[in-house]
């Protein structure tokens, strides 16, 4: 399943972005409706099966749990289901909570599919366009940090072998530990001095440095990308008109089904299902091409 | 062509009392494969980073260098000159192994095109695909040294300056590296100029052999001509007595009026040209007798994971009361797993490890360490946590408990002992190897051991500070220590070991003086004695094949 994640990622950052920009600032039923389902389309196709459904086992109680919270602290609304505690229990606030339910599980799930897809390399490679030096720095402090740790390990070790602060004495650890820190930042400027003396050898510190990586702007990018927009603009639109205006206190108001309002939905739908036709689309495509082998 | 020139070049660093380089000249050719060796501490460095004019120490400089006939400052282009040194782990700046191909090039600022074909090419040419995507961290020494040749190689330089680059690698590692470079300078054509300690694989290769010695230049010459000329200069210099190939140690040894070997092969045809082939085996000397058990492995089985595979699988040795026990083999085979084992820092999941017949648990808090066993380890770095030796030696006689009053006495003798006195006021990460690598044996010498375990204890120190080790275990070793090492060295095992034990696949095989050891090896084995096998199995020194030559060879 490496589809979309093969997509370059500043369509995929544009992607993740207009989908939960959408879902988490139009509260509309239809819509929330259809992040939901296509989020969790989408982070089925990214996952193996067992773990799909072990993540059912933590959505499941946690969306029962955000739709019933709602309606038992909020009693706004007309139409009165029954009395808790000399409360009212509200049809529009029960219908509330469930919208707010699926919204917040669609955004989690969203992110989820975010993280699985925005790895760190992508991550530095997008920023690092707008702060060229912080790309650098993040990747050496990458570098840096294992180096430190192992070298960390290796010099405890080292003392604990000479006998030198072995105990398990609380006294001892902690000498042991300051010792080994004050070693590790000798270490770690002698380090770095070497580290400076091999980017100076490779020319580091000129004017006109570039940044590399791998990452391609291949055509199926600016497809996807053109699509993204258009499907997007579409629900934005249909928020600016007033199409996608939704009330749940006191009644709750009336799903609109104009041919705009069709339009608004299906284009939001076909948004949110869009990664998932991809790795199903790139799975038939395999499969096809296996058989033919 | 002409590619540099030195001319009268001397460098003093500030405050220093002498030259570290004096009055150097040196022409190098387009093409040309030079090898640069010396003692350390010769000026070796100081030459190398002189010539890279990025690198270049602070100090006074008098003399010319050029390059390309234009004076070395007008050159503006760093890729130009490569240059690698010792140490593959600082080397390396970014997290992954396509960044940082592309560093170079992104410091010249180079489009993104272009530093995609060119890491591209580089990628393949050092056989890289497999791991191209890989994060640096993960890689093994000698791929990261692979990576730093290959990083500054992508930025298409004229000129290669490699200051020992395989110092801090394994045998086999090192021999691909040097493999590589040779590849370089013939498939390239570009030249390459190297330093180093260890002549055994270079010197075959290298088209010309720069022998410096307190800042000069003392030997410039071809390598079948160095051996001869060293010996003529004075037959005890340090790089003429251990440094050498084999092959050239035994030719100078015999005083023989023929060319001079350089590889195993040559130095084998050499000797049956000369000696008739009796194949008798040279006297062996007595097997030191038996003493008591001191360290013994029982059956020992460990991994580092629950799910990991087992490194060690059913380990069983003793070592004697006083007698210096070498670990041989190849890499990841669990020699030093087994010695951290018996170190009492991995603790095994089955099995025994006895330590003076008490089993190793037994021993409480530090009890095993104080006046018993000690671990010097792979990187004597990892010993020093104080500004200075002194200091640092200070503290672990503050440990074992020693009235301060004693301690400047105690200090002393153990840095005259070991020859370190005029180190002890100098921070420990600004000496050489050799140096630090006797400075922590200081250290760990004062919690006084019966015990003394070390691994690797030749990595990075030159042939020089090798023999000087090896005196000093000998020494101990007549103190009545027990020593254990573990080792890649087999030419210092040889020599060393009383005796030697070869692991392979998580087990000890077999274990046997070096003699019988070697003679019954053939892959595994010194140079000397791969040359010498037609003539007497069991000559594994190039001092036991003269002394063979001399006594019962008979010359033709």
């Amino acid at each position: 399943m490496k589809a979309f994640a093969n997509m370059h990622p500043a369509v995929s950052m544009l992607y993740f972005l207009s989908v939960l920009l959408v879902c988490m600032f139009i509260p509309h039923p239809v819509l929330q409706a259809e992040a939901l389902l296509g989020g969790a389309l989408f982070c089925a196709a990214l996952q193996k099966r067992g773990a799909a459904l072990r993540d059912l086992g933590f959505y499941l109680p946690l969306f029962l749990m955000v739709a019933v919270v709602n309606p038992l602290f909020s009693h706004n609304g007309v139409t009165p289901l029954f009395f808790l505690n000399e409360n009212p229990v509200t049809l529009e606030a029960l219908l509330y909570g469930v919208s707010l339910a699926v919204m917040v599980i669609g955004v989690l799930l969203w992110c989820k599919a975010y993280n699985e897809i925005m790895t760190s390399d992508k991550f530095l490679y997008l920023f690092g366009k707008l702060i060229p030096k912080l790309s650098l720095v993040l990747s050496m402090a990458l570098r840096f940090i294992p180096t430190y740790l192992r070298q960390s390990r290796r010099v405890s070790r080292a003392q604990k072998a000479m006998g030198l602060y072995a105990g398990k004495s609380i006294t001892d650890r902690v000498k042991n530990r300051m010792r080994v820190l004050a070693a590790m930042i000798s270490w770690s400027l002698e380090n770095a001095m070497e580290t400076s003396a091999s980017m100076k050898a490779r020319g580091y510190g000129k004017k006109g440095r570039t940044n590399f990586s791998l990452f391609r702007f291949r055509a199926s990018d600016g497809v996807l990308l053109a699509i993204c927009i258009c499907l997007l603009a579409v629900p934005l639109i249909g928020a600016a008109v007033g199409i996608t205006d939704f009330m749940y206190y006191p009644r709750v108001g009336v799903i609109q089904t104009t041919p705009a309002a069709i339009a608004v939905y299906a284009a939001f739908g076909t948004l949110s299902v869009l990664p998932f036709i991809l790795e199903v689309k790139e799975a038939i495509v395999w499969n096809y091409s296996v058989s033919k082998i | 062509m002409e590619l540099f020139r030195v001319e009268n070049l001397s460098f003093r660093y500030p405050k220093a009392e002498r030259d570290a380089l004096q009055e150097i000249n040196l022409s190098v050719q387009n093409g040309e494969f030079i090898v640069l060796c010396g003692a350390s501490g010769c000026g070796k460095t100081t030459l190398l980073r002189l010539l890279k004019k990025e690198l270049a120490p602070v100090g006074e400089k008098t003399g010319r260098i050029l390059y390309a006939g234009a004076p070395q400052e007008a050159l503006t282009n760093a890729g130009e000159i490569g240059f690698v040194q010792q140490n593959p782990e600082s080397q390396i700046v970014t997290d992954k192994v396509w960044h940082e191909l592309a560093f170079g090039l992104e410091n010249m600022g180079l489009p993104t095109e272009t530093i995609r074909r060119r890491v591209g090419e580089m990628a393949s040419f050092f056989g890289m695909q497999g791991w191209f995507r890989q994060k640096t961290d993960a890689l093994s020494g000698g791929q990261k040294q692979l990576l730093n040749l290959a990083s500054v190689m992508v930025m298409q330089p004229k000129l290669l300056i490699l200051d020992e680059p395989t110092g801090q690698l394994d045998p086999i590692a090192a021999a691909d590296f040097i493999a590589t470079l040779q590849k370089i300078n013939r498939e390239l054509g570009l030249t390459i100029l190297l330093a180093e300690h260890r002549l055994e694989e270079v010197f075959p290769i290298a088209d010309r052999v720069l022998v410096l010695e307190n800042g000069r230049i003392l030997l410039d010459d071809e390598p079948r001509k160095i051996g001869l000329r060293l010996s003529k200069l004075h037959c005890d210099h340090p790089i003429m007595l251990h440094a050498l190939p084999g092959a050239v140690r035994i030719w100078q040894g015999l005083h023989i009026d023929d060319t001079c070997p350089l590889t195993v092969r040559e130095g084998r045809e050499f000797l049956e040209r000369h000696f008739e082939n009796r194949a008798e085996t040279l006297p062996e000397p007595e097997v030191p007798r038996i003493g008591e058990t001191a360290v013994e492995l029982k059956n020992v089985w460990f991994r580092y994971e629950k799910d990991a595979p087992d490194v060690l699988r059913g380990v069983s040795a003793k070592v004697y009361r006083g007698e210096i026990f070498c670990m041989l083999g190849g890499n990841g085979v669990g020699k030093t797993t087994a010695l951290n084992v018996l170190a009492g820092l991995d603790k095994p999941y089955r099995g025994k490890v006895l330590v003076g017949g008490k089993p190793i648990k037994d021993y409480k808090g530090g009890t095993l360490y104080r006046r018993g066993l000690a671990l010097l380890p792979q990187n004597p770095e990892t010993v020093f946590v104080k500004d200075t030796v002194r200091a640092d030696l200070a503290e672990i006689l503050e440990v074992m408990e020693i009235p301060r009053s004693e301690h400047a006495a105690q200090i002393e003798k153990i840095a005259e002992k070991l020859g370190i006195v005029h180190l002890l006021d100098r921070h420990p990460f600004d000496i050489s190897g050799g140096e630090q690598q006797k400075s922590a044996l200081a250290k760990v010498l004062l919690s006084e051991p019966k015990i003394l375990l070390l691994d690797e204890p030749t990595k990075g120190i030159d042939a020089f500070a090798k023999s000087n080790l090896r005196e000093i275990l000998r020494k101990l070793k007549r103190d009545g220590m027990t020593i254990v090492l573990v080792t890649h060295d087999v030419e210092f095992a040889a020599e060393t070991a009383d005796r030697c034990a070869f692991v392979f696949d998580g087990e000890i095989l077999s274990a046997d003086p070096p003699q019988k050891f070697f003679a019954e090896n053939s892959f595994y084995t010194t140079a000397a004695n791969r040359m010498a096998r037609g003539l007497w199995k069991n000559a594994v020194t190039c001092e036991q094949v003269i002394e063979g030559c001399r006594t019962t060879g008979g010359q033709l």
